[in-house]
């Protein structure tokens, strides 16, 4: 079976140590996390992870099994595929100089990026989308000088919410 | 005194029916300690933690309730960790309850911390940290629940000292709620009838027991499926014992030192009704190779077992009495004529070939400990050669009768498990059957049963080496000996004198019949050293990385 990224979005109940539990049934098949988010829901006593990780779907199946073991876990939604959307966010903090600043407010408006933060040799820069889109992004703005970087896992959601609730 | 959080404790474990709990006690633990004193609850007080906990699991297997440990935290709390792991993979339900540090000093490296949750949560199906004396008593009940309810195992409940000894009122009478029976659902009905018409055609079917059947309490529903359908079966090491007549339809089990008949004939088998069991290594050796012709049908409580091995063609999520119970019904006897003969051809070629069917002198002794004690007799292996010997011979004559650490194969099980068996069960024979090797792993515990004078019966097979390791040194390591040599130096006789019990040796060459009246005649604990030669080894095996059907009977020259 084809190893892909599979996006999986967890419902835990919102305590604490539920992220170690949900994070060692991977690390203890020997699978890495590649990107996590986790925010509380419109509920405050549940909370979203939503991880991805490279794996078949067979894998995604047992793992699906594992999760919904844990006393704490709610639901597990494997969202892979094109019937899902994702998005991630990236801030770039970079070093300018007044001779490029034309230039770079050219960029952020084709990109359709924010500033964020801005002094007057340093700029911070916020940039949403899919994941090749942040990164086609972030590799224009390093032809600036780059600071530092920070960017966040996918989040998801369906496409059709009636099929796909929760 | 007023009601503080120990109180609590003491109140759910006489609630849910604890007689006896297994612990040791230390700082931290001292308000529950404390408040024992006058609790109608026993606590054994053992010699070290990791006994206290397979106690708790010995007493768990013997009678099918939940076992409970104590520790203090710290180093008392990771003492613990070989027995919850040990009762995690097999599936026997116990609840670990652990003291912390106040929760004021969490975090700060304070005397005597460990994070204990951290540390188990692989090993555990849940574990709780309680913040709030006020759901100590929530937590507790969920904890019994968790740990016998779908596929049994261990909860850990983590309990801050200052959270015990905080006042606060008894807990209100348990709500009881009827446990929720799920119908079964017509999906679930056509798949087993699905299960039932494949099995129904099958030439060559065969039925893999797991150690899930006798949790479950479905030995009798098995003997009546294999009955009414003819067909013939084998177990894993945990699932021995499931069935406890002899009708003919039994091949042994399977796996790298299972029957060389059960390992074949599954290897033949055209269909596989698999029941409460995962298939794993232990059992399957070559997984790419095992039953290459057969279709599976996986029945099992627990999702995750199903499929975690090998392609199943019908999976069956659910409770396996229910499931067995409505499976029975559709199932028809059907004539196997030409399977059966060939079953009864290999029968007689394969493993009557060996004497006392590759198990040695030493087999045969544990043939005649058997028949010298009650017929009610728990057996409790310990690992090694004598794990083998043992699950081979031993005849299960009656449910929760043999009992061994399957999964996590651990070492000093047997003594402290014994133990718990006998207290749980006391008005069952407990004999615990170990090495040399296991017996010193908690030999301590030779303490506990001469201070409760728990009459537990044990026999050391003492061949003076660790001898698994020495017999896969022997035949894969071109017999290069490299640290088995345990040594006959020590006087265990003598030892166990010291320790208050009465004790003797003898060779597996004598004829044993004193001896074994000695023991089974003494009214407390005894404990019979017997001599076996370290070149008495298992057979047959299968090599490592080699397929079922490669079972070897002795070195290869």
């Amino acid at each position: 079976m084809s190893i892909e990224e599979r996006t999986i979005t967890i419902l835990v109940k919102n305590e604490p140590g539920v992220l170690s539990r949900v994070a060692g049934v991977f690390s203890g098949r020997g699978y890495n996390i590649k990107t996590l988010c986790v925010a509380e829901t419109t509920n405050p006593e549940i909370s979203r992870i939503t991880l991805t990780s490279n794996a078949d779907a067979d894998f995604t199946e047992k793992i699906k099994k594992q999760l919904d073991k844990l006393v704490d876990v709610v639901d597990v939604l494997d969202y892979t595929g094109e019937r899902f959307l994702k998005r991630e966010m990236m801030l770039i903090g970079l070093r300018i100089t007044p001779d490029r600043y034309a230039e770079l407010l050219q960029a952020v408006n084709t990109f359709g990026c924010r500033i964020i933060g801005m002094q007057p040799d340093y700029y911070i820069i916020e940039t949403s989308g899919r994941r090749s889109e942040n990164d086609a992004v972030f590799k224009y703005f390093q032809t600036f000088d780059v600071e530092m970087m920070n960017r966040t896992g996918s989040i998801a959601l369906p496409r059709h919410p009636q099929k796909y609730s929760a | 005194m007023e009601t503080i959080g120990a109180d609590i404790v003491l109140q759910i474990l006489q609630e849910e029916g604890v007689e006896a709990i297994f612990g040791y006690p230390g700082g931290n633990s001292l308000p529950l300690h404390d408040r024992l004193l006058g609790s109608p609850v026993r606590h054994y007080l053992t010699r070290h933690e990791q006994a206290a906990a397979h106690a708790a699991d010995g007493y768990a297997r013997a009678t099918g309730r939940v076992g409970v440990c104590l520790s203090t935290s710290g180093p008392g709390a990771t003492n613990l960790v070989t027995g919850i792991a040990t009762a995690h993979m097999d599936s026997s339900p116990i609840v670990a309850l652990t003291c912390q540090v106040n929760t004021s000093l969490m975090g700060r490296d304070a005397f005597q911390e460990t994070d204990i949750i951290g540390i188990t949560l692989p090993i555990t199906k849940h574990s709780y940290l309680v913040h709030d004396v006020n759901n100590l008593a929530t937590i507790l009940r969920q904890s019994f629940k968790l740990a016998r309810s779908g596929r049994p195992g261990p909860v850990l409940v983590d309990m801050p000292r200052d959270i015990l000894a905080a006042r606060c009122e008894r807990a209100a009478p348990r709500q009881e709620t009827p446990e929720a029976t799920v119908e079964q659902s017509p999906s679930d009905r056509q798949q087993l009838e699905k299960i039932a018409r494949a099995l129904n055609q099958s030439e060559r079917p065969v039925i893999i027991m797991g150690g899930g059947v006798k949790l479950s309490n479905s030995c009798d529903l098995m003997l009546g499926l294999i009955e009414k359908g003819g067909i013939p079966f084998t177990t894993t090491m945990m699932g021995v014992g499931s069935i406890t007549s002899g009708n003919g339809y039994d091949l042994g089990f399977i796996g790298t030192h299972g029957n060389q008949l059960a390992n074949s004939i599954v290897h033949q088998s055209d269909f596989i009704l698999a029941v409460g069991m995962r298939f794993s290594d232990r059992s399957t050796s070559l997984i790419d190779e095992f039953a290459p012709l057969a279709t599976i049908a996986q029945i099992d409580i627990d999702p995750t077992s199903i499929g975690k091995n090998v392609k199943v063609a019908f999976p069956f999520v659910g409770e396996i009495r229910e499931t067995i119970s409505a499976l029975v019904k559709l199932v028809e006897r059907k004539e196997r004529t030409p399977w059966m003969e060939r079953i009864q051809q290999e029968r007689e070629t394969t493993d009557n070939c060996l004497p006392y069917k590759g198990c040695g002198k030493a087999g045969h002794f544990i043939s005649l400990v058997q028949d010298a004690m009650p017929r009610e007799t728990i057996a409790i292996s310990d690992v090694g050669l004598n794990q083998i010997w043992t699950m081979r011979t031993w005849k299960a004559r009656t449910p929760r009768s043999l009992i061994t650490s399957g999964g996590m194969g651990t070492m000093g099980f047997s003594v402290p498990a014994a133990m718990g068996a006998k207290i749980g069960a006391p008005d069952r024979s407990v004999v615990a059957i170990c090495g040399d090797g296991g017996f010193y792993m908690n030999i301590q515990e030779l303490a506990t049963i001469s201070y409760y004078n728990i009459p537990v019966k044990i026999i050391v097979l003492n061949n003076g080496h660790l001898g698994m390791v020495r017999q896969l040194q022997d035949l894969f390591y071109e017999s290069r000996f490299s640290t088995v040599d345990l040594g006959t130096h020590v006087d265990l006789v003598t030892v166990a004198k010291g320790f208050g019990i009465p004790a003797r040796r003898i060779s597996v060459d004598d004829s044993p019949e004193a001896a074994l009246a000695a023991m089974a005649g003494a009214e407390g604990p005894y404990m019979l050293e017997v001599m076996v030669d370290p070149n008495d080894y298992v057979f047959p095996i299968i090599p490592p990385g080699h397929p079922n059907i490669s079972m070897i009977h002795g070195k290869i020259c």
